[in-house]
């Protein structure tokens, strides 16, 4: 795996010089010296880039969600408030809108809750009786724990009947829905494309084409394209007998349009990425498995799929983290409604910012954050390192 | 029977049996079909008058509608086009120089967390934030910041070599891979402000520069995450011929390790261009008249009249098409083959 | 000695960075307070009566550049665009107009002054946002200058528009560059043929809506709308509620208010009147288009110009978008009308409405009380405190050129330049109107409707509280799409706004919110 051992901030210094050639033991010594620093040339552009503009707005957003932002005479003041933004979100007026409308749990409701706390312990079992021990991880992934177990409770509960998901669990289904589709939709199309048809370069830039787009465009162009009273569906929409009715009156309707939208437009990312490490699987291997008698499903099942297992974590990784963040797509095709049925939560903290409640924009946008790294490091964890080790 | 049998023997390695070809032929019309629809829309859209996009779905011009080239003659020529040159050559510059850095160092990074273990010291890490966070407390409180910079790298490099030292705890390769990603995390909305704030202090405000070097930071954990499988998958022997025959890393990473791995370099770069092209939250504040970018005119259209369809079609279709092209240019580089040989020689 | 070789190679590398990001011009602005010692532009006045025969010496502006800021038009920034150049002929100072989407313009303008950056001069925006402004003293006080200045014509601009929308707490901060309010428009040919009158209140209005759904308006064979009007989340839906309820609410005149209790800065929205104007809104969703509850006001008058709809509401857009052929086919078919008024008010103290009499509406007529909402406000130029003086005085001249019957009158009959009439002037020429392609029925039926709105005491003021967009687009708007959208019962949607409103008055101090109330409805204790 690694290749030799480089240590950031060594305590001997141990530099070799070249062969003690007169004329050039100073040139060789330069090369040595650069050869040596060769790991943090590597690394410290982008981590400084990085750091450069990742410390200061953490900080000052951080502050900002612990403060209240208000007008007065000669300016702006930000004053302290404690966790009264967070509070809010929680316990207090926008706990309708941000967690949803709580109802007791259906039957169907208990057993998944049920399921997912059962796996839960199980997997803490397992680490506790594993050989690798430790406090630090012992606490987090009890903490993870709780986490998935308290948001299952929540998808549960305001998913049932008389329940009303707020913009949290209307994100998580758009995370976890749009990515599944994505994926499946991603990996046929690179499968397919990758084959020797004649015409499949064309194939392979159109379908690149819809990630191209800008989101703000994509939002307004599926918005003419869902319009069923003048967009080019009208037709069908009539012919299927539904023309007095329309999908955005029903909260789950318009979901599923934003979802549509969003799906035609990441497919394509996932479809490139995925189509590049299937390119990268070298003929050889393929061949020799091919001379050794292996039909076509065990290439796929035993050469494939293991070559494009880790970068498909990485993508599912980058991907939720983005999808996350879905805002054009809500914010342009119902402006969060009917209600707030479609409200993301970058859209619930890109609203109240722009109210100039950039505490109350803030706590959102650092809960979003919260459950984004339990996640992440959860998903990393638990599925990337299982599937890059070794 | 034997007929039937041919349909489904495949033709050649990677070719397809004739039945295979006629199933994805099928699904392959179908996507594309799904793709390009909306594309078509946009482009009907973009020759009809108002009336004909309000009265209902009209598919056909000449046939259903009289086309007319409002829209391009003002989006283009007419009134708009001072706001439509400048900022697409905005949107070009920012775009490609930001990519192209984001993928140079990001394929550096990614490469160093593939081949080498690095080991920041947690007490390092701790008493750089400290510093920064007192350089910035020194600034907000009005001292220069090239003073109060300098201070306060001279601080951390006092405070690491006593205080920095004591604390043995390190963290690995994963963790700084982590906490790359962990940059994305946070919505724009939250950071755009400081951010702001940042660049105006800097005075750099309503520049290219700026735009290129947030890009650069937004994107590069991105380009790591990607880039650090692809490498993963490139065999560590390679490099350790090279190695023996007196190469040196640099030389290894550009002549050996970059070649294997254009389709992942390809594909990334696509990503990451892609993205610098169509950003539109950051590029609304720090650009004011001068850097505006082609996405804060495509979102203007939507005025006080309600979206015009017909110049908001306009502008997405002249935006996408020099991406096109760059992507039919290097679409050919994600191509199997390029490993034949390497990994023998 | 390797580790410090390596913290001088991070520093070099910072060092570097830090010198390359290291400024090459640096801009001074230079911070001016509030009450400042205005001189009077007496050029001003000489460079009016230049307008008609221009002298090249008089140019009291040379060199100086005013950046002026507003959303991407064509409406607004065209007109601005198109004058730059005249003005600068006159005057010699260069007016750079730079335009950014309009959904963003407000954090654009609240970033660029709460910074520091001043990177603009004067910004074109609406006065809704004025307080924003204002409070913190970003916002230049205007009232010497108009004062010292005839060629405005100050007077000539409609009461509410010049004593109201321009003003706070008894100063003038901006130029009315237009007029809006709220109006409903009807089909002409329609009612003429069913013999019915335009809508007087809000009952009848429903009833003509009732009696057109379904029915094929434009001749294409689809059954049409009654009445389309924009529900949309996030869009206009809580100034359109305020359309339907103002006439139940305030009936004394414009200093009474529609949204609070002037003595406690109590919400008003816990009583019959609020709930009867919820009533009347979700009732016309039965009337409307299927998915109006995604429909903005944008889709709702493109939906009437093409025919779909007998009846809508809307700010003065839907006159001029009639008349032009790329736009609509209903050319010569468009009524407007003030907004239909109630029959019945709210008393105060009970909080049940009341029938009307000469007590309860002095203003009414045919004992219907009409309270014309002047929903935003209507585009006006604003001064950033903050700019240079000499910018100051060129950018004040060039709004008030702008505002000159010389130029306005001429602007607000192009339908694209998203002027809408705001001065008495322009109502007197209907043949501009005509020229621009009105029938002359038309131009007078939507004058007229414009002037009665005018003309009215008891138009209704914008609400104008610092963050008056956490009470209306975060409270108020998403309770009304909820209550629409069927998510909440009508009761608890008056009791969610009502709640709202309570807890960021008492966020944002209670004293000082009603204070602000009192100032902008120039109520004065």
């Amino acid at each position: 795996m690694q290749v030799e051992r480089q240590s950031q901030h060594p305590v001997q210094s141990a530099t070799s010089p070249g062969p003690p050639l007169a004329s050039s033991s100073r040139w060789r010594r330069l090369n040595a010296w650069a050869e040596h620093l060769a790991g943090s040339v590597f690394i410290l552009p982008a981590v400084l880039v990085v750091l450069f503009l990742a410390i200061f707005p953490l900080i000052i957003s951080l502050y900002l969600s612990l403060s209240r932002f208000k007008f007065v005479k000669g300016g702006f003041e930000i004053k302290f408030a404690g966790l009264a933004n967070y509070r809010k979100l929680l316990v207090g007026s926008q706990q309708s809108r941000f967690l949803g409308v709580l109802a007791p749990p259906s039957p169907a409701g208990w057993l998944v809750f049920g399921i997912v706390v059962v796996l839960l312990l199980l997997s803490l079992v397992r680490y506790v009786r594993s050989g690798s021990l430790s406090i630090g991880g012992l606490f987090g992934r009890l903490v993870s724990s709780a986490v998935v177990s308290l948001g299952a409770w929540l998808l549960v509960r305001t998913l049932s009947a008389g329940g009303r998901p707020g913009t949290l669990v209307v994100t998580w289904i758009y995370v976890f829905v749009g990515i599944a589709v994505q994926y499946l939709l991603g990996l046929g199309l690179a499968l397919l494309t990758t084959q020797r048809l004649p015409g499949r370069r064309f194939f392979r830039v159109i379908f690149l084409l819809p990630m191209m787009i800008t989101p703000v465009g994509i939002a307004y162009t599926f918005r003419m394209l869902t319009d069923t009273d003048k967009g080019p569906f009208q037709p069908i929409w009539q012919a299927l007998g539904l023309g007095l009715y329309s999908w955005v009156n029903d909260p789950w309707g318009a979901r599923v349009a934003v979802m549509i939208g969003d799906i035609w437009q990441w497919a394509p990312f996932l479809f490139i990425v995925l189509l590049a490490a299937l390119e990268s699987i070298s003929v050889e291997q393929i061949e020799a498995a091919l001379v050794d008698g292996a039909n076509r499903w065990q290439i796929f099942w035993h050469i494939s799929v293991p070559a494009i297992l880790p970068v498909s974590t990485t993508l599912i990784l980058i991907r939720m983290i983005e999808a996350f963040k879905i805002v054009d797509l809500p914010n342009v095709l119902t402006n969060g409604g009917p209600g707030t049925a479609t409200e993301s939560l970058t859209l619930h903290a890109f609203m109240t910012w722009r109210a100039l409640d950039l505490g109350g924009s803030a706590a959102i946008a650092y809960s979003l954050l919260f459950v984004v790294t339990v996640l992440g490091m959860s998903y990393v964890n638990l599925v990337r390192s299982r599937v890059t080790e070794g | 029977m034997n007929a039937i049998r041919t349909l489904f023997r495949r033709k050649s390695l990677f070719g397809p049996s004739p039945i295979g070809m006629m199933c994805s032929y099928l699904v392959l019309g179908i996507w594309t079909v799904v793709v390009l629809f909306p594309l078509y829309w946009l482009l009907v859209t973009s020759f009809k008058l108002p009336v004909d996009v309000n009265t209902g779905p009209f598919y056909l011009p000449f046939v259903d509608f009289k086309p007319s080239l409002h829209a391009w003659q003002y989006i283009l020529v007419g009134d708009l086009s001072n706001d439509t040159i400048r900022p697409y050559i905005n949107t070009v510059i920012v775009a490609l120089t930001s990519s192209s850095l984001s993928l140079l160092l990001g394929t550096a990074a990614a490469y160093g967390l593939t081949r080498f273990v690095y080991r920041p010291r947690l007490g390092a890490i701790l008493t750089f934030i400290g510093c920064v966070a007192l350089a910035i407390v020194a600034i907000n409180l009005g001292a220069p910041w090239q003073i109060a910079i300098i201070a306060g790298i001279a601080l951390f490099i006092l405070l690491l070599q006593t205080i920095g030292r004591r604390f043995k705890r390190a963290l690995g390769n994963s963790d700084i891979a982590f906490w790359l990603i962990s940059q994305r995390m946070l919505p724009p909305v939250a950071v755009v402000l400081p951010i702001y704030i940042l660049f105006q202090r800097l005075h750099l405000l309503d520049t290219r520069t700026a735009l290129i070097i947030t890009y650069l930071a937004v994107t590069l954990p991105i380009v790591v995450w990607l880039m650090r499988d692809y490498f993963q998958t490139i065999p560590v022997e390679l490099e350790e011929c090279a190695a023996i025959d007196g190469a040196s890393r640099y030389r290894t990473f550009w002549s050996i390790v970059l070649p294997l791995s254009v389709p992942g370099l390809v594909a990334t770069f696509l990503f990451v261009l892609v993205f610098a092209w169509n950003e539109y939250l950051l590029a609304l504040f720090l650009s004011g008249a001068d850097a505006q970018t082609l996405p804060l005119t495509v979102a203007a259209q939507n005025a006080t009249r309600g979206p015009q369809w017909w110049y908001m079609s306009v502008l997405i279709l002249i935006m996408i098409v020099p991406v096109i092209a760059i992507a039919i240019a290097l679409e050919r580089y994600i191509a199997r083959g390029l490993l034949v040989g390497a990994v023998k020689g | 000695m390797k580790s410090r070789i390596w913290m001088i190679v991070t520093l070099l590398v910072v060092v570097a960075m830090l010198a390359a990001c290291a400024p090459t011009t640096v801009t001074v602005t230079v911070q001016v307070p509030v009450k400042e010692t205005v001189e009077v532009p007496v050029e001003v006045e000489k460079e009016v009566e230049v307008v008609v025969t221009p002298t090249p010496e008089a140019k009291p502006f040379e060199g100086v550049e005013v950046n002026v800021l507003t959303f991407t038009g064509p409406q607004i920034a065209e007109p601005l665009q198109r004058r730059a150049p005249d003005f600068q002929a006159l005057t010699g100072a260069k007016v750079n107009v730079t335009i950014v989407p309009f959904s963003d313009l407000y954090q654009k303008i609240v970033t660029d002054m709460a910074t520091g950056t001043n990177a603009f001069d004067a910004f074109v925006f609406a006065p809704q946002w004025m307080v924003d402004y204002i409070v913190p003293g970003y916002l230049e006080d205007l009232t010497d200058r108009v004062a010292a200045d005839p060629a405005i014509q100050w007077g000539d601009i409609a009461p509410f528009f010049r004593d109201f929308s321009a003003t706070y707490g008894g100063r003038i901060y901006t130029i009315p560059l237009d007029g809006d309010f709220h109006m409903v428009y009807y089909r002409t040919d329609l009612l003429e043929q069913e013999g019915m009158n335009p809508p007087e209140t809000w009952e009848e209005y429903v009833e003509i809506a009732r009696f057109f759904h379904s029915k094929d308006l434009n001749g294409d064979g689809d059954p049409d709308y009654g009445s389309c009007i924009s529900k949309k989340r996030n869009a206009q839906a809580y100034w359109f509620i305020y359309s339907i309820g103002s006439a139940f609410i305030q009936s004394q005149g414009t200093s009474q208010g529609v949204f609070f209790n002037t003595e406690t800065m109590e919400p008003l929205v816990n009583n019959e009147a609020f709930a009867a104007a919820l009533d009347v809104y979700k009732e016309t969703t039965k009337y409307g288009p299927p998915d109006e509850l995604n429909l903005d006001v944008g889709d709702t008058r493109s939906l009437f110009v093409a025919g779909r709809c007998a009846l809508s509401m809307d700010w003065g857009d839907i006159g001029t978008l009639a008349i032009d052929p790329t736009t609509s086919v209903m050319q010569d078919k468009v009524g407007a009308v003030i907004l239909p008024g109630s029959a019945r008010v709210l008393d105060w103290a009970t909080g049940t409405l009341v029938d009307c009499d000469e007590t309860t509406c002095p203003y009414a007529t045919n004992g219907v009380n009409h309270a014309p909402f002047a929903a935003y406000g209507g585009w006006s130029g604003g001064i950033n405190a903050g700019a240079a003086p000499e910018v100051k005085d060129a950018a004040y001249a060039f709004f008030s050129y702008m505002a000159q019957p010389a130029q306005s009158n001429v602007d607000v009959t192009i339908g694209k330049t998203g002027f809408n009439p705001y001065r008495t002037s322009q109502f007197l020429n209907r043949q501009a109107w005509v020229e621009a392609g009105m029938s002359p029925k038309a131009a007078a039926d939507y004058l007229g409707a414009i002037e009665g709105s005018l003309a009215s005491p008891d138009m209704v003021l914008d609400l104008r509280i610092p963050q008056n967009q956490r009470y209306q687009q975060i409270v108020l708007d998403t309770a009304i799409s909820q209550f629409l959208a069927g998510e909440i019962t009508r009761e608890e949607c008056m009791q969610q706004i009502y709640d709202g409103w309570e807890e960021i008055t008492d966020e944002l101090g209670r004293d000082s919110q009603l204070e602000a109330y009192r100032g902008t409805l120039g109520v004065t204790r």
